[in-house]
């Protein structure tokens, strides 16, 4: 019997900071059907990471989107980003509700010597997958939003980047006594990604 | 004749048999002699090893000599003539004897031979034993050495570990005595905030209680604000509502002046017109009366009193209607003022009303205001380090970030003991376990020592029967003749080989004995040090639950989003769809704007160019009306001040009495003319008499000139008794004529 050999890409620094955007990007629209942010007819279907996720063919969040996540894959080759933030507030009182906190760990040693790192690229899909998978099922646990919301991007980054002509600085926009729940989290092995998602306690919860 | 004796040996299953015989056969001598022969043959034996034949040596006459004859026999004693002195009798009882010798021997041989092959079957299975045993002790020395090759690699690990555990255990110490250190001075803290917070409650309590007495004050000033203000409401609601509906009289009131001045107007008109008419034929009479002179008097006179009574009259209608006149536009002008006074009521009981609003809420405010000043000062006062006010909430993060601090290592402190818990029962599990083995190896050595035992048992159980063959074969040997020394000395060498291996044996079984007790020693120091490594196990337990409860820590810090901002700060995209949005919404609202402001700036150029056209022609028209109307007032006014001053020269004329008409206001605002009469006959510039006329009276104003006791006496009869002003004034005309002609 043949013995299985595990192949593995090799994956420069500009290739994992591709990934980590793409993912972003996709994981953002997913957050946005699934709250119900938009109208579920504004959203198309697409194959990705070996499922059908639902993009917004809204033009004015499309190009949002867009212009967010080739920032953050600039900031992420340099390994200035920290971590990005999904902020879901309520249109009438601009009451934050969700955050989608993705954590990044970026290896500097791959940023200071460009070294390059192998693991497969299936392996990485299926990661991705399993977190897709939970956001999709997020529904299930998060409580429901009967008022109309808005989204918005956080991003932390270094003190010393300099900021963009599109963003501005601004506060964490935190939720007091928040509950968290934690989902998997995937590693290029330059950088590794972890997902929580806290919401802002339901006032059923807490007369329970 | 000698029996000797066969020897088995037994070698692996296989039998050498080695058998001599030979017999000799001896006439036995005399039993002293055969007695030194027996001793002979015995220690011979002994020496040899052979056993002696149990038969009687009886001297025996050799009938033919064999050169190999073991034994001794004294042969000197019969030498060769003795031999050949045998009789056949002799040889026949030789012979008989040595048959019977024969079959003795023989049975003795049998019986020696069965013996023999018990013996041999006793030393096979004796030596099948020993092979066993030699198995087993085989066996046994394997399993030391798989043992102790299992105890080596066992203290190899077990030195690891210890080593580790060691360190571990060193590192551990110290972390616990920070630990400790930092726990002290936590506890000291903590009870130190605890004191602070017990007296930060009592001082919310006493500022609660203080709050709430307060609130009650408040409450009542505010509900005897309320009190107050709804008066003051009423007040203003009964206020306007007279106020308007002196409004409502009034404007009904200047409505009807309005009306009767403008009859009056129409009326002054028509008489002006009269007096224009009368005026004229007056003139045409004078000139008629000059032209006509000596016409007769009588009758002119007539003419010209009734036309001067009728003037008289007239002139009285025309003022009262003129005073009637004047009443209505005093009346309009009051009606006007009570308008104006009205609104200005109105706008002030309005900013009344809102004031007294923003007085109500910035009392409020200016309560709450106070409390929260009373409550930092009382605060300020409470609170130790702290000066000013800005120092109060600096002063509460602090605690509520020690609190917090104490709180976390509190719960740090909490998980450390449950890892220490943790690691004990780990390390009572380990020990258990090491419990358990050592029992198992002491088994084991305790089987081995009993094998040792039974082996030794068996050693000492085949050394009986070893000295037992022994003996049996030395009586054997002594019964047959002598024995084969080489074959005994075989045997001997067999036997002292077995001893030899005995001895190894024991020596090994010593040396077994020795390494297990060192073992045992050995168990117990990993015992030790098994418990040892339990504590260590538990504390490192301890600190890998610290590690999960701080991993736990920062996960949620991190889902709370928290951050250092000395090394991280947070952007924001900006949100371009709302921007966006925005921008089209005002972008859709001013492109509306500018839609209309286009359609408004056509349609105002058609009207200005409309306009354009026409505009100059209406502004001529305009220009010429208005001309035209300023010189038509100019004219009027022209005419009306001719007619005055005729009318006023014609009154003076014909009454005797230069008036003098001034509109004036009274202090409360009413207005009043005052008509000041002097007399053409006055003797000095004070003779004047004041009256006032207000609202269709007229009333004489003391000063004076009328002060004087024949005035006042006058004013007395006339005016006050007879209520005739115009006969006064005639009285006074006639008195002052007749004083100026008689003087």
């Amino acid at each position: 019997m043949a013995s299985r050999t595990i192949s593995k890409d090799i994956i420069t620094l500009r290739g994992s900071a591709a990934i980590v955007s793409e993912f972003f990007g996709y994981a953002a629209n997913s957050i946005l059907y699934n709250r119900g942010i938009y109208p579920e007819e504004s959203f198309g279907k697409v194959k990705k990471y070996g499922l059908t996720l639902l993009l917004t063919q809204d033009e004015g969040v499309k190009s949002f989107i867009s212009g967010l996540t080739s920032q953050l894959s600039e900031w992420l080759e340099a390994g200035k980003l920290q971590r990005v933030v999904l902020v879901i507030m309520s249109k009438a009182t601009s009451e934050v509700l969700e955050r989608w906190n993705f954590n990044i760990e970026t290896d500097a040693e791959v940023v200071e010597k460009g070294v390059i790192k192998e693991k497969s690229d299936k392996e990485i899909m299926r990661e991705i997958q399993a977190i897709m998978r939970q956001i999709a099922s997020c529904i299930t646990y998060l409580p429901c939003l009967d008022e109309a919301c808005v989204f918005d991007v956080l991003a932390y980054t270094d003190k010393d980047t300099t900021v963009p002509m599109a963003w501005v600085e601004s506060d964490a926009k935190l939720i007091n006594n928040p509950q968290m729940v934690k989902l998997h989290s995937f590693d290029t092995k330059m950088h590794k990604v972890d997902t929580i998602v806290s919401y802002k306690n339901d006032e059923w919860e807490d007369e329970e | 004749m000698c029996i000797l004796l066969s020897f088995v040996s037994c070698q692996g299953g296989k039998r050498e048999i080695l058998k001599t015989r030979e017999m000799q056969f001896l006439t036995p001598p005399s039993r002293k002699r055969r007695a030194e022969a027996e001793a002979e043959a015995g220690t011979s034996a002994g020496t040899s090893g052979g056993a002696a034949s149990p038969v009687s040596d009886r001297r025996i006459v050799l009938y033919e000599q064999h050169e190999a004859v073991p034994f001794q026999v004294p042969r000197a004693s019969f030498g060769p003539s003795d031999q050949l002195m045998c009789t056949y009798h002799c040889r026949q009882m030789v012979k008989s004897e040595f048959f019977v010798a024969l079959d003795t021997a023989e049975k003795e041989n049998a019986e020696h031979k069965a013996r023999l092959a018990a013996l041999n079957d006793q030393l096979y299975k004796i030596e099948e034993e020993r092979e066993k045993y030699r198995d087993e002790a085989s066996f046994l020395q394997q399993e030391l050495a798989a043992s102790k090759a299992r105890e080596n690699s066992l203290q190899e690990r077990l030195l690891k570990e210890v080593d580790n555990s060691e360190e571990r255990y060193r590192d551990q110490l110290r972390c616990i005595s920070e630990l400790e250190f930092e726990i002290k001075k936590k506890m000291d803290s903590r009870v130190a905030a605890e004191q602070f917070t017990e007296t930060l409650k009592e001082t919310v309590r006493e500022l609660q209680t203080k709050l709430e007495s307060l609130s009650d004050s408040s409450e009542r000033e505010i509900s005897s604000l309320r009190r107050e203000l709804s008066y003051v409401q009423d007040e203003s609601k009964f206020s306007s509502s007279k106020v308007t509906a002196e409004l409502e009289r009034t404007r009904l009131r200047a409505e009807s002046a309005e009306e009767e001045a403008e009859l009056l107007k129409e009326q002054l008109i028509g008489l002006k017109e009269q007096l224009d008419e009368r005026l004229t034929q007056k003139g045409e009479i004078e000139h008629h009366h000059s032209s006509s002179n000596i016409s007769p008097s009588n009758a002119s006179s007539d003419d010209d009193k009734k036309m001067i009574k009728l003037l008289q009259e007239e002139l009285h209608n025309y003022e009262k209607e003129v005073q009637e006149a004047r009443k209505l536009k005093s009346s309009q002008l009051n009606s006007e003022l009570l308008k104006e006074k009205l609104l200005e009521e109105q706008s002030r009981r309005e900013r009344a009303e809102l004031e007294l609003s923003k007085l109500h809420e910035l009392q409020i405010k200016a309560q709450k205001l106070e409390l929260e000043l009373t409550s930092w000062k009382s605060l300020l006062n409470d609170i130790p380090d702290i000066v000013s006010y800005s120092d109060i909430p600096k002063k509460f993060a602090e605690l509520q970030k020690e609190a917090l601090e104490n709180m976390a290592k509190l719960g740090e402190i909490t998980a450390q003991l449950k890892e220490i818990k943790v690691a004990m029962e780990y390390a009572d599990l380990s020990k258990q376990r090491a419990e358990t083995e050592c029992m198992l190896a002491k088994e084991k050595v305790e089987s081995s020592s009993l094998e040792v035992k039974r082996l030794q048992l068996m050693l000492a159980s085949v050394t009986e029967e070893r000295d037992r063959l022994r003996k049996d074969s030395s009586t054997s040997n002594k019964d047959a003749g002598p024995p084969d020394d080489s074959r005994v000395k075989e045997l001997e060498a067999a036997l002292n080989d077995k001893e030899q291996m005995m001895k190894e044996m024991e020596s090994s079984l010593q040396e077994h004995r020795e390494i297990v007790a060192h073992q045992h020693a050995e168990l117990k120091l990993f015992n030790d040090r098994f418990t040892d490594e339990s504590k260590k196990v538990k504390s490192l337990e301890r600190e890998s639950d610290r590690l999960r409860h701080e991993v736990a820590l920062l996960e949620s810090k991190l889902g709370h989003g928290d951050y250092s901002s000395s090394n991280t700060k947070v952007l924001r995209m900006v949100n371009t769809l709302a921007v966006e949005n925005e921008a089209k919404q005002t972008i859709e609202a001013l492109q509306a704007e500018l839609k209309r402001t286009t359609e408004r700036l056509q349609a105002v150029e058609e009207l200005k160019g409309q306009f354009d056209a026409a505009l100059p022609e209406k502004l001529v028209q305009l220009k010429n009306q208005i001309a035209v109307l300023e010189k038509r007032e100019e004219r009027y006014k022209a005419v009306f001040a001719e007619k005055i001053s005729v009318f006023r020269k014609a009154c003076c004329s014909l009454f005797g009495y230069k008036i003098v008409m001034d509109d004036q206001k009274r202090p409360n605002g009413i207005p009043v003319t005052r008509f000041t009469l002097q007399s053409i006959y006055a003797q000095s510039d004070d003779e004047k008499l004041e009256f006032e006329y207000e609202s269709g009276s007229m009333n004489i104003v003391m000063n004076d000139y009328t002060s004087q006791t024949d005035i006042a006496h006058q004013i007395e009869i006339f005016i006050r008794k007879m209520n005739s002003i115009p006969a006064f004034t005639a009285n006074l005309t006639v008195e002052c004529f007749n004083r100026r002609t008689l003087s």
